[in-house]
């Protein structure tokens, strides 16, 4: 049985990372893909920690395929080499003062591996992207409309879309559907034809290190379409250990 | 009300001044004109001129923006290679002879326009570069209608006229949220879309539907019906301008056929990720 681990948004938090290694190791079904959707860094110098990690994974651990995140694309639009010339959403969500620190805090060293990141994987029928489709800002939630679910799938025609964006473990299942249309030209009127939509799903994977000593991430059977959501409380606050 | 939409004139005064007498004919009140005012063609300045004395409500084209930001996309901005290569030289060539007013206004156009239930943009409301072709997935047509919040949205760009009517669309959604150690939240809910209409208004100096005709819509506000038209116009006259001017004689070639083989290849859903 093939078991993927699906996780994003680490943050900086190495701690947080190193808890869902270990949960992963834990599996009874080995885990054989590693997929991290971006996000593995933010404004804190602790993320050369987790570049220094992820790149150097130890024996027996799997090889982390690693795509970019909103985070990586900030650091990359100050480093001029993002999809836009300004970090107007950094400073729209976290203030201007983050810019200084983002730059601080990722060393020059890594900015090339950052910028090498793909945007996105296609495995199988499954797409695995931070954002969507559209971009690394794009929030998938359980409120997006069903139409722009559609959507974001059917750019890439994935049946399966693993997104990390809005940082929540959801399913999204797009059951069933149909609409009909009908063209007009110069020359004819087609009559009117009913497109059927397939079962395809939006699956939100989670956030490993946003919430302090809480991390969610997501295994997946792609032949079973199988997929759990998991919860790894770490720290010193876990469980029944002392503070 | 009836009203006139015109897109992709693409600097054929020509057409363009044959379209408007037409236009004349049929007693329009108003005029929404879909962009592309430049490129391809041998008179962007006088075409811009023409608009804008005329006060044409206009949005932004994919050529208004590449001559005014410069050619910043990708090549993928282009539905095949030979498409990119063919329009980098008309870029070039429109780039040098445009007077900077024309730039100014072409810079100032915004990328959609809206009148009550209508909507009007150059390619999709995502991106003036995406062709929204006939044989779209019903359901991507029909997203892009309402992300506009209107009930016809009036695109050109692909240079080929239609009338695409989407209804009785719906679809079944079930969604499950929250964690492997709680219950998970699920809901099971229906989402049905009212009926939309996608009006392609063509291209008035570029057409590529198999004929010479300029084309361009009429819409009746009252009676919401579209009556797709086709205009001859002088196109010989174009043609010798484009060769006159310098321009690749290709476009000139198909401008006499109404055809464009470039555009037939590649991807055309494909969509510049600038």
């Amino acid at each position: 049985m093939v078991i993927w681990a699906i996780l994003s948004g680490i943050e900086g938090n190495l701690a947080a990372y190193e808890a869902v290694l270990a949960d992963i190791k834990r599996q009874r079904q080995p885990v054989e893909e590693l997929y991290i959707l971006g996000d593995i860094i933010a404004a804190t110098p602790a993320s050369a920690n987790v570049i220094q990690r992820i790149r150097s994974p130890r024996d027996h651990e799997p090889e982390p395929q690693v795509c970019r995140g909103w985070w990586e694309e900030q650091l990359l639009i100050l480093h001029g080499s993002g999809r836009t010339g300004e970090p107007t959403e950094l400073i729209e969500y976290y203030g201007a003062e983050q810019v200084k620190a983002l730059w601080d805090a990722i060393p020059r060293s890594t900015v090339n591996w950052i910028q090498s990141l793909d945007f996105g994987f296609f495995e199988l029928d499954c797409l695995l992207i931070h954002g969507s489709t559209v971009s690394v800002s794009d929030e998938l939630t359980p409120n997006t409309p069903p139409i722009q679910m559609l959507d974001r799938l059917m750019r890439m025609d994935a049946n399966y879309l693993f997104c990390g964006r809005s940082g929540l473990t959801f399913q999204y299942e797009i059951q069933q559907g149909s609409i009909t249309s009908s063209v007009t030209t110069l020359d004819h009127t087609a009559p009117p034809q009913a497109t059927l939509v397939k079962p395809r799903q939006v699956i939100g994977v989670g956030n490993v290190g946003r919430i302090p000593g809480q991390a969610t991430y997501t295994l997946y059977n792609p032949y079973a379409n199988q997929v759990e959501f998991r919860t790894v409380r770490y720290g010193p606050r876990k469980g029944f250990q002392s503070i | 009300m009836k009203i006139a939409v015109i897109s992709c004139i693409h600097g054929n005064y020509e057409a363009l001044n044959e379209v408007l007498l037409d236009i004349d004919r049929h007693q329009v009140e108003q005029i929404y004109c879909l962009g592309d005012l430049v490129g391809y063609g041998p008179y962007p300045n006088a075409v811009v001129e023409m608009i804008r004395s005329l006060d044409i409500p206009t949005c932004q084209g994919c050529w208004d923006e590449d001559v005014v930001e410069g050619l910043n996309a990708c090549e993928c901005s282009y539905p095949s290679l030979l498409a990119e290569k063919r329009g980098r030289l008309a870029h070039e060539w429109t780039n040098q002879e445009i007077h900077p007013e024309t730039r100014s206004f072409l810079a100032q156009l915004p990328l959609s326009l809206r009148d009550g239930n209508l909507c009007f943009v150059h390619g999709s409301p995502h991106s003036q570069h995406e062709y929204m072709l006939p044989d779209m997935h019903a359901f991507t047509a029909m997203e892009r209608v309402l992300a506009t919040g209107a009930d016809t949205l009036f695109c050109g760009h692909t240079h080929i006229p239609y009338v695409r009517q989407l209804e009785s669309g719906q679809l079944q959604v079930r969604v499950s949220s929250g964690q492997s150690s709680q219950r998970p939240n699920q809901q099971t809910s229906n989402f049905s879309a009212p009926l939309k209409r996608i009006v392609n208004a063509g291209s008035v100096g570029e057409p590529r539907h198999g004929r010479t005709n300029a084309t361009y819509v009429l819409y009746d506000a009252e009676t919401e019906q579209v009556t797709l038209r086709e205009v001859e116009y002088d196109y010989q006259k174009t043609c010798a301008a484009i060769v006159e001017k310098g321009l690749p004689s290709i476009f000139a070639w198909r401008l006499a056929r109404g055809l464009e083989f470039a555009e037939r290849a590649d991807d055309p859903t494909h969509v510049c990720e600038r």
